[in-house]
């Protein structure tokens, strides 16, 4: 009897999120890339304050928790020193999208080789549910927008992705987690970002649909539901950027003095 | 040719029920059973299981092993 899919080695216990949390499925993912490449030696995890932070207990690798909405900026500082770890930052919507959108839209200006991998899952899951401003629909009721997001009040959700990808950055995707099928593109785009990272590429962004059952008040299979019939009409799942070029942190590495 | 199947191991079960959706042959059904730390879990019918793996891909708690059967 062979085993051919079991819990990556590289993850040493379980985490205590929600049932249904796609969070889960997305640790498992950046394990089993990393394995794959063979990459979990040099691996540096930089998680952010939110409910990413569990994968610090769990990932048996390095790992740094940074300042909330900061990951961006640490993991440059990480990459900065340490040019050939593996550096990835683990985050929230909340994190890159509104709270450290400046950091998020700095390191892909400096075209940083990082990988990002932000979780779009509509709401500020760990405080509560409260309205992201990035990310929620128009019309979904969260704490902090009881009767449903008024867009003339709050404005509209917008695609982060279709502004980072003007940059001059290696690759910019978007996944999707409600089904197994695309939960395996998913993969293949968050190993397309760290063989990016590998090979000095440049700064890789992978954004996730994620749900939250618990926030958004509904069943795991509802809210998978949700995340395929409204989630995906405004968040399209594709790949925005990617470069054919070789090396381009390097050639603009070497143009400075 | 081998034939692949799928165990569980109940005690990792949150009971969100996501695999039994995405079961392409209803082998998992939800059981009125908690385990220790009071979700419902997931029964797998070995008969009709043919160990796709699309359990093992949709569960966020690792639960679903694959392997081999001689």
């Amino acid at each position: 009897m062979a085993v051919k899919l079991t819990k990556p080695e590289m993850i040493n216990q379980q985490v205590g999120w929600c049932g249904g949390c796609g969070h889960g499925i997305i640790q498992r993912l950046i394990a089993e890339c990393c394995e794959e490449l063979g990459i979990v030696e040099k691996t540096v995890q930089v998680v952010d304050i939110a409910c990413a932070y569990w994968s610090i207990d769990t990932l048996n690798c390095d790992g740094i928790a940074g300042p909330h909405g900061r990951c961006a900026a640490v993991a440059t500082g990480i990459k900065k020193v340490r040019p050939d770890a593996n550096v990835y930052v683990h985050a929230g919507d909340g994190c890159s999208y509104v709270i450290g959108l400046s950091e998020t839209c700095f390191a892909a200006q400096r075209n940083v080789p990082i990988t990002m991998i932000v979780v779009n899952n509509g709401i500020f899951g760990m405080t509560g549910g409260q309205m992201c401003l990035a990310t929620t629909l128009v019309g979904d009721k969260t704490a902090s927008s009881k009767k449903g997001r008024d867009d003339r009040v709050a404005g509209q959700p917008f695609d982060m992705l279709n502004i980072i990808s003007q940059y001059p950055i290696a690759y910019a995707a978007r996944g999707a987690l409600y089904d197994p099928q695309h939960i395996n593109e998913t993969k293949k785009m968050i190993k397309k970002g760290f063989e990016n990272q590998r090979d000095e590429k440049g700064f890789s962004i992978i954004e996730v649909l994620s749900p939250c059952p618990t926030n958004w008040k509904m069943t795991p299979a509802d809210s998978m539901r949700k995340l395929k019939e409204e989630n995906e009409k405004i968040f399209p799942v594709k790949v925005y950027t990617e470069t054919k070029d070789d090396n381009i942190s390097t050639k603009i590495r070497s143009k400075d003095p | 040719m081998a034939k692949t199947k799928a165990t569980s191991d109940v005690s990792l079960c949150k009971g969100c029920g996501l695999c039994v959706g995405a079961c392409p042959v209803q082998a998992i059904e939800p059981l009125k059973e908690i385990n220790k730390k009071g979700y419902e879990i997931i029964g797998i019918n070995e008969e009709s299981c043919i160990g796709c793996g699309r359990c093992y891909t949709i569960c966020p708690d690792y639960v679903f092993t694959i392997s081999t059967v001689d």
